[in-house]
């Protein structure tokens, strides 16, 4: 019998073996169309009914960047397919928390879209100092179409989308001085590029949350 | 069968004018037009517009032909879209009596500090601008505390301890001084509050600037309690 632990994601899921320690990265898709799986502690809103205990996401990140960082005072940052979330911690205590599902959200699943659209590989995607504004996803998709249209190559036109990504995800998280990253814009060059125009980056990769569900099986034994 | 006769108000009207209201229309009951009623869209105020005052135009015409007297708070006790909705509705036709709560001198305030769960606090508290109550409650020492006015999906409040401290307006409002400011920014320091405010309410502003000086969270929200606000709430209950 796996015992398996789940941040299950709108788009992926991060599934680790307790015994083995294997970490395996899966569409969600295939995790919901299998009956039989089944978790002992699971995060994301679609690993609720696959699981004996359901943990907070925010709780999951707080938990698991408090493993990964030694910093007393730091800021992570997760941002995932819909939406982003952040943690800052003073003397390692939780100081401020945000959950952004709304205005910039969808932003790792349009930028999986545009990417496998437009063809572009985002890990050897170099930065621009262009930056189309990310007030809203919709009006700044228009605008990378209309770069496009004006016969802007598509690469740049991401690229200024990415940094306009990056600029809010830097005030959201309330403009610290150096940020930790968590989730799949770890391995999106063009974004951390454009990130340290702004700041310290730090890649934590995609099992932050996954190390904060670890965290709280290893209290409860 | 006898015939429903209601009269309609909003916010926290004077003591006066609510006896005045109820002299007039000696056999109505007192509705408050701010609660969720689940009344049908009549599409009168935009989309993106406060859902307090959406529903107050909303229940007005939902309960239109039983409501014989509206009591409509129009000061700085309430807010310019409670003054708006007057204007509109009376335009309307409805029958409008305006009000202004401009009472600065401080009633006695238990509901906020007891020991009661936050849901019930909440709603004693609405409660008594119509019925005050002098039922002695038990008093507690805060671990948390909520800011802000009554949310218009409740379920908000069940997020939160029984050691829950209520401040803002609420507190304002138990206090019998809707409109005072002093009392609306007070809160207890180093205590960790939430401060919830309606979308697109002008009060997002002053929750969102006392969050920020008080290390405490902000949020706000619209329609029904979404996932992400739920989270927020939890965690910062959980991790601070």
């Amino acid at each position: 019998m796996y015992r398996l632990i789940a941040d299950c994601g709108s788009s992926w899921s991060k599934i680790k073996d307790l015994d083995s320690g294997r970490i395996v990265i899966c569409p969600t898709s295939d995790v919901l169309a299998d009956a039989n799986i089944h978790f002992e502690v699971a995060t994301g809103h679609l690993g609720k009914d696959r699981s004996d205990k359901y943990e907070n996401e925010l709780v999951a990140l707080a938990q698991g960047s408090l493993r990964l960082v030694n910093d007393p005072d730091f800021t992570v940052v997760d941002i995932g397919s819909r939406d982003t979330k952040f943690v800052s911690f003073a003397d390692r205590k939780m100081r401020k928390l945000d959950w952004n599902q709304q205005c910039g959200a969808s932003t790792g699943f349009t930028l999986e879209l545009l990417g496998r659209y437009y063809d572009v590989d985002f890990s050897k995607l170099r930065s621009t100092i262009d930056r189309i504004p990310v007030t809203c996803g919709i009006f700044a998709i228009e605008r990378i179409f209309d770069a496009i249209i004006r016969g802007e190559a598509a690469e740049r036109a991401l690229a200024a989308f990415i940094h306009g990504i990056a600029y809010n995800i830097h005030n959201f998280a309330q403009r610290p001085d150096t940020l930790y990253i968590s989730g799949g814009m770890c391995e999106n060059r063009c974004f951390l590029e454009s990130l340290r125009g702004y700041c310290e980056v730090i890649p934590l990769g995609r099992n932050v949350l996954l190390e904060g569900l670890a965290e709280q099986v290893e209290q409860s034994l | 069968m006898a015939k429903r006769m209601f009269i309609g108000f909003w916010g926290c009207p004077p003591r006066h004018a609510l006896a005045r209201a109820s002299r007039l229309c000696p056999f109505a009951d007192f509705v408050d037009l701010d609660v969720d009623m689940n009344a049908p869209a009549t599409g009168i105020v935009p989309d993106s517009y406060c859902q307090i005052v959406t529903n107050i135009v909303d229940n007005a015409f939902y309960l239109k032909d039983d409501l014989r007297l509206i009591v409509a708070s129009i000061g700085e006790d309430k807010c310019d879209g409670g003054r708006f909705a007057a204007l509109i509705l009376k335009d309307l036709g409805f029958p409008i009596m305006e009000a202004r709560n401009t009472e600065f001198e401080q009633e006695h305030i238990s509901i906020c500090s007891s020991n009661l769960p936050l849901f019930e606090k909440v709603d004693r508290i609405m409660d008594g601008i119509i019925h005050p109550s002098r039922r002695k409650v038990k008093q507690i020492t805060p671990t948390h505390g909520f800011w802000g006015v009554p949310p218009h999906d409740m379920e908000l409040l069940r997020l939160f301890p029984d050691t829950t401290h209520v401040y803002g307006w609420l507190r304002c409002v138990e206090a019998g001084v809707p409109a005072d400011l002093d009392v609306e920014m007070h809160v207890d320091p180093g205590i960790p509050t939430v401060f919830y405010a309606q979308t697109f309410c002008q009060k997002t502003a002053l929750a969102r600037y006392l969050a920020d000086k008080h290390n405490g969270l902000y949020i706000d929200c619209d329609g029904p309690l979404t996932n992400s606000v739920t989270a927020k709430v939890t965690a910062f209950i959980r991790l601070g």
